[in-house]
């Protein structure tokens, strides 16, 4: 049960990184960008490290921690991103 | 007792990362948590931090819901509005609320405004306003 349940988590963030890193391609602004690479980077690889976290039990500790950094890192750099592109920051 | 709140952090990241219980290494753990800088005057009551904690657990199946939704429904409008709080809000709270509103796919925030207390948030939308 728990083996089918990591492949569907697999799957959903393989599905979600293709469906986000596909919006690269389009002629959109940059935070239409943005919010579709959050979907992929942040949600997709969120969801495939816990798939290989209910397949690896025995590894919870670095992937728990994978998970956290992921979450914090990508959220992060997706504001540092739109800060940038928004031209209405002090250190652009 | 916000501090406590820091204290524990460190020391779950310190465990995760080492992936040990035994002894020894508590000890170094809560030596190493102790001895890193940290600042003396920690601002905002116990309440907003709980507040702010509890809304990056909800956050989680609330952002694969809108991933969900942005996917089966394309969301191909764009918005930016300003989100107001309280001015002058410590730095560790305006973290976690910036984390809170860019975690979700639907909202980003661009740039907060100190002086007024307020984020300017751009969302992806269904339809256009009018």
């Amino acid at each position: 049960m728990s083996e089918l349940f990591s492949y569907v988590c697999l799957g959903v963030g393989i599905v979600f990184s293709f469906w986000g890193t596909s919006h690269l391609l389009q002629r959109r602004s940059v935070f239409f960008k943005l919010h579709s690479l959050s979907v992929a980077d942040t949600l997709g690889s969120m969801a495939i490290l816990f798939g290989l976290l209910l397949n690896r039990p025995s590894e919870w500790p670095l992937l728990l921690l994978a998970i956290i950094c992921l979450a914090i890192w990508n959220t992060m750099l997706g504001y540092v991103l739109a800060y940038c592109s928004s031209g209405n920051g002090k250190n652009d | 007792m916000i501090g406590y709140l820091n204290l524990i952090l460190r020391l779950v990241i310190w465990f995760l990362l080492t992936a040990n219980l035994s002894v020894p290494n508590i000890i170094i753990g809560v030596t190493i948590a102790l001895l890193l800088p940290h600042s003396h005057k920690v601002r905002g009551s116990l309440t907003d931090w709980l507040r702010a904690l509890w809304g990056t657990i909800v956050a989680i199946p609330q952002a694969y819901m809108e991933a969900v939704e942005i996917i089966f429904r394309p969301h191909n409008f764009e918005e930016v509005t300003m989100e107001q709080v309280q001015p002058n809000r410590p730095p560790g709270l305006v973290f976690l609320d910036i984390f809170l509103i860019t975690f979700t796919p639907k909202s980003i925030v661009l740039k907060y405004h100190e002086e007024n207390g307020g984020y300017e948030v751009h969302w992806v939308r269904r339809r256009k306003k009018v």
